[in-house]
């Protein structure tokens, strides 16, 4: 019995390296600790790859955001965006992030096991484009009041907004809310507010069209701030000011060479003042951008408390910066993230290669984040999310554990359905479905292929669908021992009259999980794999393997019995 | 030996009538139900849009939820119970909020987030889930959804000529698309939402429903050799019944596995098992009632050339074939 031997030898072979490949294996995980730091460890894991939705997640795809001017060669455009997000991502720490180009446009960010998804949308989509600009000392903005206020009216951008806040007669005068603003210190920021009104009352004198036009729609939400081109406006009035100054017309009325910018951050007012957001006028050429950055880290704010990132310019942006902080001593300089001023320090002398920033209130993790999209590098160009989904870790487990029983219980029943109709033959069946099964989950898992929500789905179906081939071959036999034929015989015809059937039904079941496969995404791939690895391996385990149990049936009983079947 | 539906007789195909009367009552339906309450649910993936499953601390109200997001200025979203009294899915498919989306999909979701934060509190619920689509998204995933469909039913066309003959093939298609239909009606029906898993199980029923008539049409090929002067009919009939317990077993197995998905393996898989238990249904009733008439009427139409089977002497003669279709 040569052939049966080896046969034999074959299917444990087969068993042998399923088992390998399902066997717990050492693997690097990123386990994030109560800090909210991650750290690398090993532990020791079953090698079966669960999809987002399975092990939650997040799914990002994004797309160049051309809202914010036209972008010429987009995709060279998008290839230095993958490299600068597959950069952050990797110093993000996730396990096994996915980062790639979908078609032309799009790229597909996946980062398993994440549950923070706002910072982690953050890391992904902040442009990072920092920058270093002067503040204006010329009272640039209050010389440009009238044009900017004559600039909304004419495009009738405060027509149709009819906030409560807008009445004019409630508008408070310039000083009277500084003070009650700054409630905190209030003896020395009250004398820099001063030192901003006088500021803007000169303003006023050299261009006296903007005291008539107090209730001029920009200049009503505009106070003075603690230094010459600083500002402050209620945070209810960000939204409305913003739109403002989005309009194309009302920015071309800003002074030439000058940028209009907001703060960061909001500044609590005194108790029933609400909160200010700063405003700033800026030279609108920087002195040196983010580009010359060679190192940026995190670190705790020594003197006033909070946190800042230190940060280090190569030799080349170490010169430029020395030569212009020397040129702006004693002026401010705002430094600029994406377009808002993050802090605006006084210039005491020049600053070589080194320099911080300082955040105002923000926690370890934001001081981080910052200094990993800054070490990462600012994004080419703005991205904007596409598609977005995400599981949160405990509906994903749920999943598992619920379709685990539907897979028992899916398993239980087609047992007691084969034996209890085949008898013997249905026990084999069972065999080569046990067989089937880590089979299955073993090309899975040697393949790399993700088990999604919809795959664990057809992972249950399948355990239906498999015993198909072994019924097929089992109502053959049935009809050549109806035909009065040997045992051995019958086995032999059966198999052969079915098989035609079997690989027809197969390849159909493939070409459509291919089709799937080609055409879905994420989940609905996964499930397609499911289709297609277990097609396969029930081709194999019916086939093979029943074939195989029943000649060592024969074997053993000499071919004379009739088959349980 | 435990035997089912052994060597058994049965003329099914006498009834051919009667199941495609019953087949377009329920198809008529179907369609009446979409004329009447317009077109199936469908996913924020093939809309755009967004969802948002939130699982509460204890019980929820939808009623409340719905008019916290009507306050907020988020209309027209839907709020629905999702298995347990504590979870909910909400929905957010309004026209005018997924145009919202096109500047950034993720926008809706915060603003649901940050309302229902604004009367809840934060630490009343988390979010489970999240999806939010752009509208140019969903255009995208609708588009590949009709393709996959297509394609397969090419795939499938190509491979029964390239294994059988264009007959086989084109019943089998036919059959295909009969199963398409039905199963569309049942989801309408059902209130199922369309999802890309909706279409996966689609797709793999259809699969499974084409397999169906392989088996068939493969002892229909290998009764023909044998059939001598025996008509179409009768061979179909034949085989029919000869393949009737290899049938009750496997629908049987795969019912069962089917049914341990819609009754365990918990609400998001629902739609797909609602799918798959019905189309075990349809994929059985189309492999007897639907391939097999088309191929009788195909043959009827277009005879073969040689007259080695016995399939071209059906169209004259024998008196059961009156009962085909033959227009």
């Amino acid at each position: 019995m040569n052939s049966l031997r080896s046969r034999l030898l074959l299917i444990a072979a087969a068993i042998g390296l399923s088992v390998f490949a399902l066997f717990p294996r050492p693997t690097k995980v990123i386990e994030k600790k109560p800090d909210g730091t991650r750290v690398e460890t090993t532990k020791s894991l079953w090698p079966l790859k669960y999809g987002l939705d399975l092990q939650g997640g997040m799914h990002l795809a994004l797309e160049i955001d051309e809202s914010k001017g036209t972008v010429a060669d987009k995709k060279d455009a998008l290839g230095r965006a993958l490299k600068t997000i597959q950069n952050r991502i990797d110093q993000f720490g996730v396990s096994e992030p996915v980062v790639q180009l979908a078609g032309d446009d799009r790229i597909i960010v996946e980062l398993p096991g994440i549950d923070d998804q706002q910072r982690a949308q953050d890391v992904v989509q902040q442009s990072a484009f920092l920058q270093f600009q002067i503040v204006d000392k010329s009272n640039a903005l209050e010389k440009s009041l009238p044009r900017l206020d004559a600039a909304v009216r004419s495009q009738r951008l405060d027509v149709a907004v009819g906030a409560p806040t807008a009445v004019p007669g409630t508008t408070p005068s310039a000083a009277a809310p500084l003070s009650g603003l700054l409630s905190g210190d209030t003896s020395k920021k009250a004398a820099v507010g001063v030192v901003g009104k006088a500021d803007s009352t000169k303003a006023a004198a050299a261009a006296d069209s903007v005291a008539k036009d107090a209730n001029g729609p920009i200049t009503k939400m505009i106070q003075p701030g603690q230094f010459a081109g600083q500002y402050f406006v209620k945070q209810t009035d960000v939204a409305r000011l913003s739109r403002f100054l989005a309009d194309s017309v009302v920015r071309s009325a800003v002074a030439p060479g000058k940028v209009i910018r907001l703060g960061a951050d909001t500044i609590a007012g005194a108790p029933g003042q609400g909160a200010y957001r700063p405003l700033y006028v800026l030279d609108s050429k920087p002195i040196i951008t983010g580009e010359f950055l060679t190192d940026a880290k995190p670190n705790s704010n020594p003197l006033e408390g909070g946190y800042i990132v230190e940060f280090e310019f190569n030799a080349e942006g170490g010169r430029i910066f020395r030569r212009e902080t020397g040129r702006h001593v004693r002026d401010n300089m705002a430094v600029v993230l994406d377009d808002r001023v993050v802090t605006a320090p006084t210039i005491n002398s020049a600053i070589g290669r080194n320099g911080q920033i300082t955040l105002g209130g923000s926690g370890l993790q934001e001081a981080q984040d910052l200094a990993l999209v800054l070490r990462a590098g600012a994004l080419p160009v703005p991205l904007k999310v596409a598609d977005m989904r995400s599981i949160g870790a405990s509906l994903g487990q749920d999943s598992i554990d619920k379709g685990k029983l539907a897979f028992g219980i899916a398993i239980l029943m087609v047992v007691i359905i084969m034996v209890g109709y085949y008898r013997f033959s249905g026990v084999i069946a069972v065999v080569a479905l046990g067989l089937y099964i880590v089979f299955t989950l073993a090309a899975l898992a040697a393949f790399g292929a993700t088990l999604t929500l919809p795959g664990l789905a057809g992972l249950v179906l399948g355990v239906g669908i498999a015993v198909d081939a072994n019924v097929l071959i089992f109502e053959r036999i049935r009809e050549e021992m109806d035909r009065g034929k040997s045992s051995r015989l019958s086995i032999d015809e059966g198999f052969r009259h079915a098989l035609t059937a079997i690989v027809d039904t197969s390849v159909a079941t493939i070409l459509s999980g291919a089709v799937l496969y080609q055409y879905g995404t994420g989940p609905v791939r996964g499930f397609a794999v499911t289709l297609v690895v277990g097609v396969a391996a029930s081709l194999f385990t019916a086939i093979f393997v029943t074939r195989t149990l029943l000649l060592v049936w024969l074997d053993r009983t000499g071919g004379t019995k009739p088959l349980s079947i | 030996m435990l035997r089912i539906f052994h060597n058994t007789k049965y003329d099914f195909i006498k009834w051919w009538k009667v199941a495609a009367i019953a087949t377009l009552v329920f198809m008529g339906i179907g369609l009446a139900s979409f004329a009447v309450t317009g077109g199936v649910n469908y996913s924020v993936e093939f809309t755009g849009g967004t969802l948002v499953q939130l699982k509460f601390k204890e019980a929820g109200d939808a009623g409340k939820i719905r008019s916290v997001l009507e306050a907020a200025g988020i209309r027209g979203a839907e709020v629905q119970q999702f298995g347990a009294v504590d979870e909910f899915v909400i929905r957010a498919q309004e026209r005018s909020l997924v145009s919202q989306q096109a500047a950034g999909a993720e926008k809706v979701a915060d603003r649901i987030r940050v309302a229902l934060v604004a009367s809840f509190g934060e630490s009343a619920f988390t979010v489970v889930r999240k999806e939010s689509i752009s509208p140019k998204v969903g255009e995208e995933l609708s588009r590949n959804a009709i393709i996959a469909m297509i394609l397969v039913s090419i795939a499938t066309l190509i491979y029964l000529a390239f294994r059988f003959e264009w007959r086989f093939g084109v019943a089998a298609v036919v059959a295909t698309l009969h199963d398409t239909i039905v199963t569309i009606a049942f989801i309408k029906l059902l209130h199922l939402e369309v999802s890309l898993t909706v279409v996966a199980a689609i797709l793999t029923l259809l699969g499974y429903s084409t397999n169906d008539t392989i088996i068939i049409f493969d002892r229909v090929r290998e009764n023909l050799k044998t059939a001598g002067k025996d008509a179409l009919y009768n061979v179909l009939n034949r085989s029919i019944n000869d393949t009737l317990p290899r049938s009750i077993m496997t629908h049987a197995t795969t019912f069962a596995a089917a049914l341990a998905l819609l009754l365990f393996a918990g609400e998001v898989i629902r739609p797909f098992a609602w799918v798959m238990a019905f189309g075990i249904f349809v994929a059985t009733f189309s492999s007897i009632y639907v391939a097999a008439p088309v191929l009788l009427w195909i043959e009827a139409k277009f005879p073969r050339k040689a007259a080695s089977g016995a399939a071209a002497r059906n169209a004259s003669g024998d008196k059961r074939s009156s009962a085909v279709p033959t227009r």
